[in-house]
Order: structure tokens, then sequence, then C-alpha cells
């Protein structure tokens, strides 16, 4: 069977009765979260000069989940780091440089690394590449007692969704490494400070 | 006419995805040494972007390449007189802070680090001193517009455009960048060459690469600021200068260059070009809006019998004629006029093309209605995203004419294509549009073949090198002490 579905064909809209109550069955545009829906920012403080961004998390430029992120020859053609990309004009309202290094936080944790400021960077979001190992370049944070900051989903959480959790029904069937649920941990809202005093 | 043989290089920069494998292949392979750590022979920019080192594309800054003084060509960086007093100092010379200061990481430390109540991190040391640094440049800094206020902004080849198109170059759903791989251009009259005090660079008859004598250079870096295209390197730990080779141990065996072979892309193509060696100071010392032709012009027709003739007569192996025939570079550059030198207005007659990328396409607006059909189908090159001017000011020395022919050709290919295929565009249109952008459906064809079909082989058609004929020619050396190539500037005469 080419496709373990009902029909053995792929699938675009689900006639499944979980998905429709989710609005899950069929792929269309909902309006991005608000930062209180998020409720990721209800116990910090902005410290200084803040923005609140969104804050997104996209696949490694080169490397594989914490393999060949310090691969010579690619932190070579990057910056050395994995930096904070974000807008020019917002990094203009708080003084932000190209390459000034940013202290960037929520209530669940922070990073610090370097800002690449660039037009291609729509207003309102900065981008982190995956980056989940500290081994490389990463300074403590003055906000966070001095301790080393963290990485890319040290902003994150974990959120199941509820609708990967149905099952019984066709492709929807839990195996171990095929079907479960699994953490929606891949944007969030966070505040960014340009960083006051770089410590190591 | 004076036929010489050059291996010579296409870039299909509407097929680069900027993946960088071009430039790990070459620095695994030749510049992984002590001294030769800042060095990329190959790298790839993004477009607009100011490169590597920062703003080479500056000639006011570097001083690279050619200029007609009272019509004649002179190097402008330096000559008999200046080369005395920069003999020490020569101020268009980059210096490390415009390259990047090599770095590593510390990673002994993550090893050796006291206990303590954090995990501990390696931090940035250069490669050169040793010491920790703060990492500020590196040869890719300004990748996909990142710093794009300091860098994008600050692109030289932005000359001449309009404040709109500048504004739109930095609006988030309006701008647009491209991919510009870049490695020698074994140019057919390179300033590298003619700049150097001890006559170590030399462009090899056989094949018209150009390489440096590792045992004749002193080092006086002339090359490095004469270069416009910076792609000389001075190796701080030998003391000696250093540059792309074209891997000419891999083409001298039968194998493509490293990039060239393991470029994801397919963009790279390369082949013989057959060229007349006599003409090239003429040609060189034209007026700027000519020069593209005029190289055009030196590229000899391998199938016309007087041409072959003459390269037989010249020495140039019969199987060379033959791959010359073959060259996929040939039909780019002189049959289809889609493939165009970089910065032509150096005078240094680069022999790497590139194929100028096509921009997203964009709606025809006329009184504010967007219009789907519309009699003007190359609207969108004229008002193409990435402005004609600033293809114009990188590929046609600022005139737009030549990138306009490349850009309409290519386009009028696709909707060619897309009728015969798909079928949504109406034949007739097609070959309307393949008549107004003078190309017929046998050369869209065949242009669609070399670039979306084209195989290992049809890319890259490598002749022998006939390495026992050429050295041969190398029996007496001081022949060529002090020469320059086989290009206009003699050395001097010497003895009865």
């Amino acid at each position: 069977m080419p496709w373990r579905t009902l029909t053995g064909r792929q699938h675009f809209y689900l006639d499944h009765l979980g998905y429709i109550q989710f609005g899950e069955h069929l792929p269309t545009f909902k309006p991005k979260p608000l930062p209180v829906e998020y409720a990721d920012i209800r116990l910090s403080r902005e410290v200084g000069p803040t923005l609140t961004l969104n804050y997104l998390t996209p696949h490694g430029k080169w490397h594989i989940h914490s393999t060949f992120g310090d691969n010579h020859r690619m932190t070579t053609l990057s910056r050395g780091i994995e930096p904070l990309w974000m807008n020019d004009k917002d990094a203009t309202d708080i003084k932000i440089n190209d390459n000034d290094w940013v202290e960037v936080h929520n209530d669940n944790g922070v990073v610090v690394t370097r800002a690449v400021v660039s037009a291609r960077i729509p207003r309102g979001i900065c981008i982190q590449y995956h980056s989940p190992e500290r081994t490389l370049s990463v300074p403590t944070s003055p906000l966070r007692n001095n301790r080393r900051a963290g990485g890319h989903n040290s902003l994150t959480r974990v959120r199941l969704k509820p609708n990967l959790m149905v099952g019984g029904y066709g492709q929807f069937t839990y195996h171990l490494n095929y079907w479960g649920p699994t953490g929606g941990n891949r944007d969030t809202h966070v505040y960014v400070r340009k960083l006051p005093e770089l410590k190591w | 006419m004076n036929v010489r043989s050059q291996v010579s290089m296409v870039f299909h920069l509407d097929k680069c995805i900027g993946c960088h494998t071009c430039s790990i292949a070459c620095k695994n392979l030749w510049t992984d040494r002590r001294g030769t750590e800042y060095m990329w022979w190959n790298n790839v920019e993004t477009k607009p972007g100011t490169g590597f080192p920062t703003k080479w594309e500056d000639q006011e800054n570097y001083h690279g390449g050619w200029e007609v003084n009272n019509g004649k060509l002179q190097l402008r960086s330096t000559s008999k007189t200046k080369t005395i007093f920069n003999i020490y100092h020569n101020p268009s010379m980059p210096t490390m802070d415009d390259y990047y200061e090599p770095w590593t990481y510390d990673f002994q430390h993550l090893f050796n680090a006291p206990e303590g109540s954090d995990q501990p991190t390696a931090r940035p040391i250069s490669m050169v001193t040793g010491e920790l640094v703060q990492i500020e440049a590196g040869p890719n800094w300004d990748d996909d517009l990142g710093g794009s206020p300091v860098y994008a902004e600050n692109d030289p080849n932005l000359k001449g455009l309009t404040p709109d198109q500048r504004a739109q170059l930095s609006a988030v759903e309006q701008l647009v960048f491209f991919y510009f791989p870049r490695i020698c251009n074994h140019c057919l009259n390179p300033s590298c060459v003619a700049s150097c005090p001890s006559g170590a660079l030399y462009k090899r008859g056989e094949d018209g690469i150009v390489l440096v004598d590792q045992n004749r250079c002193r080092g006086w870096r002339m090359c490095v600021a004469a270069c416009p295209y910076k792609k000389m390197f001075y190796n701080w730990n030998t003391g000696k200068s250093e540059k792309c080779i074209l891997c000419y141990p891999r083409l001298e065996t039968g194998q493509a260059p490293a990039c060239f072979h393991s470029c994801v892309g397919r963009i790279r193509y390369l082949g013989v070009m057959l060229y007349d060696a006599s003409k090239i100071e003429e040609m060189a010392s034209l007026p700027e809006e000519e020069l593209v032709e005029a190289q055009r012009s030196l590229v000899l027709d391998p199938n016309d019998p007087e041409v072959m003739t003459a390269a037989r007569k010249d020495g140039i192996h019969e199987s060379v004629i033959e791959a010359a025939q073959r060259s996929p570079v040939y039909q780019f550059v002189k049959v289809w006029k889609i493939a165009l030198p970089p910065h032509i207005e150096y005078r240094t007659m680069p022999m790497l093309f590139y194929v100028p990328p096509m921009s997203p396409v964009v709606s025809n607006v006329a009184e504010g209605t967007i219009h789907h059909v519309s009699d003007n189908l190359f609207h969108d090159i004229d008002e193409s995203r990435v402005p004609l001017k600033f293809l114009a000011n990188l590929f046609g020395a600022g005139h737009e004419e030549f990138v306009r022919y490349a850009l309409h050709k290519q386009k009028a290919v696709r909707w060619y294509r897309r009728a015969v295929t798909v079928g949504d565009v109406e034949l007739a249109t097609a070959e309307r549009m393949l008549r107004e952008a003078d190309c017929s459906p046998e050369q869209a064809e065949a242009i669609y073949r070399l670039t979306s079909l084209c195989t290992f082989d049809e890319r890259f058609v490598i002749p022998p090198m006939h390495r026992e004929e050429a050295i041969m020619m190398m029996e007496d050396p001081l022949e060529h002490k002090q020469g320059a190539g086989f290009g206009f500037v003699s050395g001097p005469h010497r003895g009865t």
C-alpha cells in the first residue's frame, strides 16, 4: 500500500471528527496568536530599551540537530555563531547595530547572541536558526544572574497539539517514530534588548 | 591572427542556489594550510552586497585593473615608476580588515575549564595570533542580505539607480537577492601578470590558466593590488602570493575543477575557446560601451576552416580544436550571447562569463489594474525586481542592452518551452517572443537542453592538456624571464 490512509492515496482533506473540531481538517489561514495567548512573557520585565518580537526558529542552516553545528567551514561562512536575525527598522528603534550583542529573553529562558540586521526580515519578527549546543561562543546573561545563556529552544516550550493525539483512523495510528504527539515548540514571543556588557 | 586556446567558463546564475559547496570543495582541497586560512579562491557572494574582500568592486579605493591613458592601456595600481615609490607600502593594497581575521574556537577550554556551576563555552580565537578575538567580519558576512543597511545598501553596483529602485531593494515585499559565485577569471589581459615585478606570474600557453611560480614569487604583492577581482591572495606564512589554479592537476587528468565538479545546482560549464591573441591590446583599449562586443570578437569560430588552419599552424593540437567545437562556453558566449563577462570595464578580459539571473515574475500594471495578458511580454525584464541597471553595472560596464538581450532571450526560451510542454501559452505567442528576442526555435531548444537537461559530459568538455608539448615550450627559462604571458606587455630585449 503506497500510503497508509483509508483510501491508499494522499489526503489533503481530513474527514475526521477530531480534526474538524480543531479546525485542522483543511490547511487554511489562521491568525497569528497574540503574546497573551502564548503566555510566555507574563513574569519577565523590560529592562532598558526593549522590543517585543515574534520569535521563530527555522531548521539549522547547515547542521542536523546538534551535529555539525560547530563545523569550522560553515561557522566561517556564517557569522561564527547562530545570530538573531531582525528587521533593520526594528533594530534602529532600540539602537542595535549589525553584529551587536543582544539579550533575548522571556519567561522560559534567555539567549545571548549577535544581531544580524536585515531588510529581509519583516518588522515584528526575529529569527534564530536551530542552535541546540552552547559549546561555541555563548556568553552569560546579566538578566539571569550571569549564568550561561541558552540555545534556541531555551525560549520556547513544548505545547502538545491535541489533534496529534487522535488515533484509530487510517494513518493516525500510534507507532514508535511514526505517529504520535510532538511538541509544537517552534515559535513564541520574546523581549529583545542590547546586551549592556559582554561577559563570558 | 595568433590563435590561442583558453579553458573558459560559464556560471549560470539563474541556477545558483547559494549552497557554498563549491567554496567548501575548494577550501578543503587547496587552502586548508597555515597562511591560507583567510583565502577563498572560490567564494559565493550575495548580491546586492559588498562581497569579499569587502567592496572589492570599488576601484576608486583598490585601483585594480586597467585604464586607458592617452590611448594607452595602463595598470591603475602601479607602473615602473610607481613601483619604486610604493615598494614598501602600496596604498591600494587590501589589509586584513578588508578580508577578515580567520578564527577558530578555544575547544581545549571545553575540556580544561575549572569545575563551576555553568557549562564552559569555547570562545573564538584568531588563527593568525592565537589570541581571543571578537568576530567582526567573515568571507560571507553579508550572506542573504545580512547587515543590509551596512552592506547591500553600499554595493558599488547601485551606481546610477533611481531613488525608487534603491528603496525597492530594502522593502521587504519587493526586495530580491541573488548569488554570485566567484573564482579567478583567468583573464586574457591579466593585470596581475602585468604587475608582477618578479615575473613570477604567467598565463599557460596551452590552456590560458594564470599561475604564480612559487619559486620566483618574492611576495611584493603588486598582483594583489592589481587584480580588480581581488582573486590574488598573499600567504603570510610562506611570504608568496597564491591564487586559483583552476585545479590544473585535475584538468590534466581529465577531471573538472573541484568547484565545477561539486556544484549542486550544476550552474558551471567549462570548455575551450579559441581566440586571437594579436588583437587583445587593441580590443582592451576600446571605449567602455564597446568592450563586451570587443571581447566577443576576440573569440574565434572553431568551425571556420580558416581559423582551424591558423590554429594548427600556431601549434594547437587537433584534439583541442575538436574540444573547442564542442565547447558549451562557446555556445553561451558567442553563439547565443547570453553569458556576459563580469566588470568588463576593468579591461582584463575575464574568461569566466555569467548568465544573468532572472527576477521573480511581476504583474503587468497599466492604468491601475493588473493585466495578466499583455502585448508587451518582456515588461518584467525592464521593470525587473533586480533593476536592469544593477545587472548592467555588473555585466555590461553600465550599459543595459547586453543584459536586456540575455534576459529577453532567457524569458523567450522559457515561454517557448512552456508552450511546447504545458500548452497554456499559444505557440504563436511564444514564437513571436523568440523572434523579438533574436532566437530561433532550434536555438531555444539548444539553450533549454544545455540549461536544464545537460549531462556531466555536456557541461565539461575538457581536452587533453598536452603537457608534453607545453614543457617543450618552456625548455629555455631565460626566454620567458620577465615576460608577461603572451599579451602585449613585452619583456626587455637582451643580448645579441
